[in-house]
C-alpha cells in the first residue's frame, strides 16, 4: 500500500465509525442543556405529558454554550446557560422575552433566586436550579480543618487536590483570597492573582469540570474545590465528604432556562419551562442533582435528609454571582495556560 | 471525490485559515478584519513551549507505539491465512465502543484503588500502590492505547507484502535472527512504519480528551488549548491561528516523509 | 572446498502428509547432482531440508561428515539460489552478492574485492550500482549465483533456477552453470521438474516421486536403464509393455507382449520366479527399415501414423498380432528412407533394449 492509498483506508474505516446524526423532527423540542444536569425521567415525563419529543444535546460550560448559539443558527429551542452568560445573551438580543402568561408556575419560585442582577425583571430567565463552588474534604483523610482557599491550597496537600477545569474559577478563588472583586477584573489585579495560581496549580493533581467527585471517591485526591450538586452527590454517598463555603467568599451560580431569540418552537419551550416548575418535577431534578432548588413549593416536598444536605443548602457563607467580564476572558484562558504548562 | 475534497477539506480549511486573521467581538463572534495579532500570539513563548511538549508527548507516543506494535503487525503479517484475518479483527474491535468509554475504562485500571494497584498489591513483593492516574505516565499510556492500532495497521501492511523468501535468502547467507531485522526485515517495512507515525503523530499532538480525562488537565498539550480557545476563552480567531500552524507542521512532516521516501527510491 | 553431503533415512511430514519418505542419499563432494521429479514430488522440500529452511521428521542430514541435521541454515557452509531469486530490493546489485560477506563480517576491502571477482564470474561486470529491478531476468539470475557463490559455500543449492527464463537464454545458463560448477569445484544439488535440464547438466540425477527417491544414476543409466515405469516414462519416451513369459533357457526368455508380439531378452534380466513383467522399449531403438533386417527380435508391423519433426521421423506401428508401438527413426539423410501412413515395414530389436522394470 503506498501512503495515500494506506490513509484513505483509515480515512474510510473512521467514517464508518461516524455515528449518524439523529434526524429532528419539526414539532420537537431541542433542548440545550447541561451535561449531568436535567434528569432523563424529566424529559420522559414532559414527552409523556405534552407528546412534545425533546431532542437533548449537552455542553460542558457556557462558553461553549454561547460558541454554538453564535454559531449554530436557530438550532435551539431552549437553553441552560449560568447567570453571568445569560446577562450576556440578554445585552446581545440572543435571548426571546418570556410570555409569562403560559409560565402560571412561576409563582412557585422563591424570591431569594428572582429579580437578581443577570435579569432584574425576570423578562428573559427561569432559575433552574442554583448552587455554589466550594470546598469539599474527605474528612478520613483530612484531619485538619480547611474552610478557606488558602487552607486548600498547601504544600501538605500537593497532588492530593482536584479543582474545576475552569480557568475564571481558578482565578476568582485567587482574586477572592487576595480581597480583590471578581467581577471587575483588571491588567492589575490579574497581574496580583498571578503568583497566587501560580502557586496553586503546582499542588493541584486533577483539574476536572465534568464529573470532579470521580477522583474524590477513586480515592485519587483528598479535597478539592468542586460545584455545591457534586459535593452533595459525594455526600449522600458518605458522610465524610464534607463541604464548606470558602471563608473568603465563594462564586453562587444561578442557572437559567432561557428561550434563544431564534428559536423554532417557543410554544414547546414555554411548555417545558412550566413543566420544569411544576412541584413534583422539580422535586426529581433535586433528587438526581441535589444543587439548591430555587422552587419554593418543591423543596416543601423533599426528605428532611435531602435540605440537611450542607451542600445543598449551606447554613452559611457570602456568595456573589458571576458577571460578564468580556475580553478579559481571553486574558484569564492565557494567564492559567501559561501557569499550567510552566510545571 | 473532487467534491467530496473540496465539501470536507478544502471549505474548512478555507474557512479555518480566513479566521485566522481576524478579531473577535465581546461575544466571541468572529469580526472579519485583518489582524496579524493572532499569528503573534502563536509565538508568544508560551504557545511554543506548549507545542514542543506537545510534540514531545507525541514522539515518545509514536516511538512506544513502533516498539510496541512492531512485533504484533508482524506476528500476524507471518501468520497463517486463516489466523490474519482472526487477529486483525482484534485489533480492529476496540473501535467498536466508544473512544470514550475505553478512556474510562483505563481510568478504573490506573486509579488509586483500582484494579492495576489491586493486583501489585495482592503480589508477595508489597508492591504500591502506584500512582499513575493523572500523571503524565497515564497521559502516555492513553495516547498510545488510543493510536497503537493506526500503527499496527500500516506496518502490517508492509509485513504481508514482505516476501519469505527473502527472509530465508538473508538466514541462507549466514544472518542470524538477530541481524535478519536490522538487514533486511527493518528496511522493507519502513514505507508502513513512515505511514505508522504520520498516523499517531499528528493526531497525537493534537488529542485532548486523554490529557484531560487520563492526565488531570494539569498540563496542557495544544490540542487542550486549541480546544479552549473554542470552547472556554470564546477566541475562535486564535484558535484558527493555531489549527492553522499546527496544519503547517502536518504539512511539513509529510513533506519531509515524502522526500525521505523519494530519496530511499533514488538511491534504490 | 565442497563438501561430500548425505541425507540418512530422512523422512519430513506435514501435518499428515509425507513429503519425504525414508530417504537415503550421498552426494559426493564436487558432484553435480540434479534432484528430478514432477511438482510436489518432494525434491524441494529435500532441498530445503539441506539448506536447514526445514527439519526433518526423522533421519539426519550430514556435511563433510559433520552432523548438521539441527543447525540453523545461518550456521551450515551451504547457500542456495532461490527459485524467485529473492534478491533483496533495497539492496544494489554489489550490496545484494556482498550480503553474505557483510554477515560474515569480511573485512570491506576484502569483500569488495571478492564481490567483484564473483560479479566477473557470473559476467556481470559494471552493474554493481543498479537496483535488482533494473536488471532483466537473466541477469537477476547470475546476482542470485553470484551472491551465493561469493561465500564460498561447500555445497551450492539451486532450486529451479532456470525455470523463469526463456528457452534460448535457459539453455545458455545450463551451460553456464555446468562450466561454472567445474570451474569451482563445488558440489551442487539442483532441483528441476525439466529433464532435459537435467540430462544436459548432471553427473548424477536422482529420479524423485511421491517422497522417495525412485532411481538414482548416471544420465545414461537413467535413460538406458530406467528402473521403474515412472523413471522410463518421466525421462524420455518409452513404450511400457506388460510381458509374460513364454520360456526360460540358460541364456534367454522368450516372452509374450501385450498384444501377442513375442520378444526374446537376456535370461540374466528377467526377474527371478516372476510369471510377469514390465517392459521397456525405448521408440529409438526399435530398428524400422524396408527390408528384412538381422537382430535378435525381428517382426513386422504396419505403420498406422506418422509424424514427421525435422530430425526424427515419429511412427506409430503395429504388428500382425496387434502390439502397438512407438518408434523413432533418424532422418539422416534427405535420400533416406521416408515412411508413410499404410506402409509394411520389418522391425529389429537388440534383445538388450528389452528393460525389465520393477514393479512400483
Amino acid at each position: 500500500m503506498s501512503y495515500s492509498t494506506q490513509l484513505r483506508f483509515v480515512a474510510g474505516a473512521l467514517l464508518a465509525l461516524a455515528a449518524p446524526v439523529a434526524a429532528r423532527a419539526a414539532g420537537d423540542l431541542n433542548l440545550f442543556g447541561w451535561s449531568e444536569y436535567v434528569p432523563q425521567t424529566v424529559i420522559d415525563g414532559f414527552t409523556k405529558a405534552t407528546g412534545i419529543k425533546v431532542n437533548f444535546e449537552t455542553y460542558s460550560s457556557n462558553e461553549e454554550l454561547i460558541s454554538k448559539l453564535v454559531a449554530g443558527g436557530g438550532r435551539y429551542d431552549l437553553v441552560q446557560p449560568s447567570d453571568y452568560a445569560a446577562e450576556v445573551m440578554i445585552r446581545q438580543k440572543l435571548l426571546a422575552p418570556l410570555d409569562k402568561t403560559k409560565l402560571a408556575n412561576l409563582k412557585n419560585l422563591s424570591a431569594d433566586f428572582t429579580g437578581r442582577p443577570h435579569d432584574p425583571a425576570g423578562a428573559f430567565t427561569v432559575p433552574y436550579m442554583a448552587g455554589s463552588v466550594g470546598i469539599v474534604v474527605n474528612t478520613e483523610k483530612v484531619k485538619v480543618p480547611v474552610t478557606s482557599y488558602r487552607e486548600v491550597f498547601q504544600a501538605q496537600f500537593q497532588n492530593r487536590i482536584v479543582v474545576l477545569n475552569d480557568n475564571r474559577e481558578i482565578v476568582s478563588w485567587a482574586l477572592k483570597s487576595l480581597g480583590l472583586p471578581i467581577n471587575t477584573i483588571t491588567a492589575d489585579s490579574l497581574a496580583k492573582a498571578r503568583p497566587v495560581v501560580a502557586n496553586w496549580v503546582k499542588l493541584v493533581k486533577v483539574f476536572d469540570s465534568d464529573s470532579p467527585k470521580t477522583a474524590l471517591l477513586n480515592g485519587d485526591v483528598d479535597l478539592g474545590i468542586v460545584w455545591s450538586g457534586e459535593a452533595a452527590i459525594l455526600w449522600n454517598q458518605h458522610k465524610k465528604f464534607r463541604y464548606v463555603i470558602p471563608a473568603e467568599g465563594a462564586h453562587q451560580f444561578i442557572d437559567v432556562l432561557a428561550i434563544p431569540a431564534n428559536a423554532k418552537n417557543k410554544a414547546a419551550a414555554h411548555q417545558f419551562i412550566n413543566y420544569i416548575l411544576r412541584p413534583e418535577v422539580s422535586k426529581l431534578i433535586s433528587a438526581a442533582f441535589p444543587y439548591t432548588n430555587p422552587n419554593a413549593e418543591a423543596r416543601k416536598l423533599l426528605r428532611a435528609d435531602e435540605l440537611a444536605n450542607p451542600a445543598s443548602y449551606p447554613k452559611e457563607g457570602k456568595l456573589e454571582t458571576f458577571r460578564d467580564i468580556g475580553r478579559m476572558a481571553s486574558d484569564i484562558d492565557r494567564l492559567v495556560t501559561d501557569l499550567k504548562s510552566a510545571k | 471525490m473532487l467534491l467530496w475534497l473540496l465539501a470536507f477539506v478544502v471549505v474548512p480549511s478555507a474557512i479555518l485559515f480566513v479566521y485566522s486573521f481576524c478579531e473577535r467581538d465581546e461575544l466571541g463572534r468572529v469580526v472579519f478584519s485583518f489582524t496579524w495579532e493572532n499569528y503573534q500570539r502563536v509565538f508568544d513563548p508560551i504557545y511554543l513551549r506548549i507545542f514542543v511538549r506537545s510534540i514531545g508527548y507525541a514522539a515518545l507516543t509514536t516511538a512506544i507505539c513502533i516498539v510496541a506494535g512492531f512485533p504484533v503487525a508482524y506476528f500476524i503479517g507471518r501468520a497463517g491465512e486463516a489466523w490474519r484475518n482472526r487477529l486483525l479483527l482484534l485489533v480492529m474491535v476496540p473501535f467498536w465502543t466508544s473512544f470514550l468509554i475505553r478512556t474510562y475504562a483505563w481510568i478504573t485500571i490506573l486509579k488509586q484503588e483500582g484494579l492495576l494497584n489491586a493486583v501489585l498489591q495482592s503480589l508477595p513483593f508489597g508492591l504500591g500502590p502506584w500512582d499513575l492516574l493523572y500523571t503524565p505516565t497515564a497521559v502516555v499510556i492513553g495516547l498510545v492505547y488510543a493510536y497503537l492500532p493506526f500503527m499496527i495497521l500500516p506496518i502490517y501492511g508492509s509485513v504481508e507484502k514482505l516476501d519469505g523468501a527473502l527472509i530465508e535468502a538473508a538466514h541462507d547467507l549466514g544472518a542470524g535472527p538477530l541481524r535478519v531485522f536490522p538487514a533486511v526485515i527493518l528496511p522493507l517495512t519502513l514505507p508502513g512504519i513512515a505511514a505508522g507515525t504520520l498516523l499517531v503523530f499528528v493526531p497525537a499532538i493534537a488529542m485532548f480528551a486523554i490529557t484531560d480525562l487520563m492526565g488531570g488537565a494539569r498540563v496542557p498539550l495544544i490540542g487542550n488549548v486549541i480546544q479552549n480557545q473554542f470552547l472556554q476563552a470564546r477566541d475562535w480567531p486564535f484558535g484558527a491561528a493555531l489549527g492553522v500552524v499546527f496544519m503547517a507542521l502536518f504539512a511539513a512532516t509529510y513533506w519531509a516523509l515524502l522526500r525521505f521516501r523519494a530519496r530511499e527510491d533514488s538511491i534504490g | 572446498m565442497s563438501a561430500r553431503v548425505e541425507l540418512r533415512n530422512v523422512t519430513k511430514t506435514f501435518g499428515t502428509v509425507d513429503a519425504v519418505r525414508d530417504v537415503s542419499l550421498e552426494i559426493a563432494a564436487g558432484e553435480f547432482l540434479t534432484l528430478l521429479g514432477p511438482s510436489g514430488c518432494g525434491k524441494t522440500t529435500l532441498l530445503r531440508i539441506i539448506a536447514g529452511f526445514e527439519q526433518p521428521s526423522s533421519g539426519s542430514v550430514w556435511l563433510g561428515g559433520v552432523e548438521v541435521t539441527h543447525l540453523p541454515p545461518y550456521r551450515r557452509p551451504v547457500n542456495q539460489v532461490f527459485q524467485s531469486y529473492a534478491l533483496f530490493p533495497h539492496l544494489t546489485v554489489a550490496e545484494n552478492v556482498g550480503f553474505g560477506l557483510r554477515m560474515q563480517r569480511v573485512p570491506a576491502a576484502e569483500a569488495a574485492e571478492r564481490v567483484r571477482e564473483a560479479l566477473e564470474l557470473v559476467s556481470l561486470t559494471g552493474l554493481d550500482a543498479r537496483s535488482p529491478d533494473q536488471l532483466s531476468g537473466g541477469q537477476k539470475q547470475r546476482v542470485a549465483l553470484a551472491r551465493a557463490i561469493v561465500c564460498r559455500p561447500q555445497v551450492l543449492l539451486l532450486d529451479e533456477p532456470l525455470s523463469a527464463l526463456d528457452a534460448k537464454l535457459r539453455h545458455a545458463m545450463q551451460l553456464e552453470l555446468k562450466r561454472l560448477q567445474r570451474q569451482l569445484g563445488l558440489t551442487f544439488v539442483f532441483v528441476t521438474h525439466d529433464q532435459e535440464e537435467a540430462l544436459t547438466m548432471s553427473d548424477r540425477i536422482a529420479i524423485v516421486n511421491r517422497g522417495r527417491i525412485e532411481q538414482l544414476g548416471t544420465a545414461h543409466e537413467i535413460y538406458h536403464q530406467p528402473a521403474t515405469p515412472f523413471a522410463a516414462a518421466f525421462v524420455g519416451e518409452a513404450n511400457l509393455l506388460e510381458a509374460e513369459l513364454l520360456e526360460l533357457d540358460a541364456l534367454n526368455a522368450q516372452v509374450c507382449v501385450k498384444g501377442g508380439l513375442r520378444l526374446v531378452l537376456p535370461a540374466t534380466a528377467w526377474p527371478e520366479g516372476a510369471k510377469t513383467a514390465l517392459v521397456s522399449i525405448r521408440p529409438e531403438k526399435i530398428h524400422v527399415a524396408r527390408q528384412p533386417v538381422v537382430a535378435a527380435n525381428t517382426f513386422e508391423a504396419r505403420v498406422e501414423d506418422e509424424v514427421f519433426k525435422g530430425a526424427t521421423d515419429h511412427l506409430l506401428l503395429a504388428t500382425a498380432a496387434g502390439t502397438r508401438l512407438s518408434a523413432v527413426v533418424a532422418n539422416e539423410s534427405a535420400l533416406g528412407e521416408i515412411f508413410h501412413a499404410g506402409d509394411r515395414v520389418f522391425c529389429g530389436l537388440h534383445a538388450d533394449d528389452l528393460v525389465v522394470l520393477r514393479a512400483e
